[in-house]
């Protein structure tokens, strides 16, 4: 038997997300900097901020690790969250066998917009190239200490103007490798913010951006 | 364009947002709600606390494929029984990554429960197994375990979003149970497409907490815990 004063879905999503339980310390913490460099290799702004921005892509993908890629031992599908959320397939043809991995990259942008938790790209993405309004991304850094992982890029302005960063993602792609070499390709906005001030990369110059993500452990 | 002469070039200094004020609102959260019904099913204990802690099995199979293919490291993870294998998935049929679904075979990596224990230890990041688990059962301190529940789908709300891991367990023991420890168990197999040769890894702990305050659940009642894990709430 159920008691009447605990039923409704209503009453348990009240429970599973409290207000708050201020005394305990967060579960997670993540920052965005910024090192930005002229062209004679001086430091000449650092900008680091409290990231804020997370997206239902970032849970989804962190879920694999949690709930893996099946529903359960004898069920042969993948979990809703995969398929409704990621949009994996629920499984694939009897003809392959396949697994799964992902990847990250940051990307950045000129614009600005408010955020959602469903969001799939920035406002204004900055494209890779050497024209004007460009960054030369270079490779991407991932790195961890313990509970921590660390996100970086760097980027070059090889134009003559300065180029102004107003926003920033974390993105994720999804690898569905198959047995035949084939892999499909899936891909989401992780995380979004805006600068609190703008981060101008001068001609010529470089900056080095990170992404901190911390869990407590 | 010359790099390394750095913080001694100009006067830096840290922003007053960067610092930890305890007042920035965090991205992600995840929370553990222990629901403690009796013998006639009527509520008699809710228990909730922030869930602090993923344990280095989950970081190393969160990493993204750059850290293996920038480093050329594996990460080491560990069993329940404290067996190890070097994960290392790459873009590539012979490399051994999570098993994914296809219709004929069936090599499932999949959560196996929220498992609960009697124990604690101080270091859940290090963690791989509960101190001392709670076995499935009616004898003396067992407990019958449910199982697991997932949600089907994220719930968004405004600009934050969810999901539920939940399970309910109950207690046939003839006796008082008492849960200090919790964790979410997940089975790995990692496969090789290629040649679709699966390594049955086994079950791995990917989140352990230990509980802020005991949880007793008496004879014949049953004890429900949620695991909430969401962005911006």
């Amino acid at each position: 038997m159920v008691t009447p004063d605990l039923v409704s879905d209503e009453d348990i999503a009240k429970l599973i997300i409290p207000d708050d339980l201020p005394d305990e310390q967060p579960t997670f913490k993540a920052y965005i900097e910024a090192k930005v460099y002229d062209k004679e290799g001086h430091l000449i702004q650092y900008h680091r901020q409290p990231m804020r921005s997370l997206t239902q892509y970032f849970l989804a993908l962190m879920s694999i690790p949690i709930i893996g890629t099946y529903q359960g031992a004898s069920v042969n599908q993948a979990p809703g969250i995969l398929t409704n959320v990621l949009g994996l397939p629920s499984s694939i043809s009897a003809r392959y066998s396949a697994d799964i991995s992902w990847d990250w990259a940051i990307q950045l942008g000129s614009g600005t917009q408010a955020f959602s938790p469903t969001l799939t790209s920035l406002a204004a993405p900055i494209s890779n190239g050497t024209g004007a309004g460009q960054l030369s991304y270079g490779s991407l850094s991932v790195s961890y200490a313990g509970s921590t992982i660390y996100v970086s890029i760097h980027v070059t302005n090889t134009t003559s103007n300065t180029i102004s960063v107003t926003e920033i993602g974390l993105t994720g792609t999804i690898y569905i490798q198959y047995s035949n070499g084939s892999v499909s390709e899936y891909s989401f906005l992780l995380s979004y913010d805006t600068f609190s001030t703008a981060v101008s990369v001068p001609a010529l110059g470089m900056t080095i951006f990170q992404i901190t993500l911390s869990f407590t452990g | 364009m010359m790099v390394g002469k750095e913080i001694e070039d100009i006067d830096i200094t840290m922003p007053k947002d960067a610092y930890d004020t305890g007042k920035d609102t965090p991205t992600f959260r995840a929370y553990l709600t222990v629901v403690v019904r009796d013998s006639e099913g009527k509520l008699v204990k809710v228990h909730r606390q922030r869930s602090h802690s993923p344990t280095a099995n989950f970081i190393g199979l969160m990493l993204p494929l750059t850290y293996f293919n920038v480093t050329g490291s594996s990460y080491t993870i560990k069993t329940t029984g404290g067996s190890t294998y070097n994960y290392e998935p790459a873009i590539n049929p012979t490399a051994q990554c999570i098993s994914y679904p296809n219709t004929a075979d069936n090599y499932p990596s999949y959560i196996i429960m929220i498992q609960v224990g009697s124990g604690q230890q101080s270091n859940p990041y290090a963690a791989y197994s509960l101190a001392a688990p709670i076995a499935n059962g009616s004898g003396t301190g067992q407990l019958v375990y449910g199982n697991p529940s997932v949600s089907s789908n994220i719930t968004v709300s405004g600009s934050s979003a969810y999901f539920t891991i939940s399970q309910t367990f109950n207690n046939n023991s003839g006796g008082t149970v008492t849960i200090t420890e919790v964790g979410i168990i997940t089975y790995l197999q990692f496969s090789q497409s290629y040649n679709n040769n699966p390594l049955n890894f086994g079950q791995v702990l990917v989140w352990y907490d230990v509980l802020n305050s005991s949880i007793s659940v008496a004879n014949g009642g049953s004890v429900t815990i949620y695991y909430t894990f969401t962005v911006n709430p």
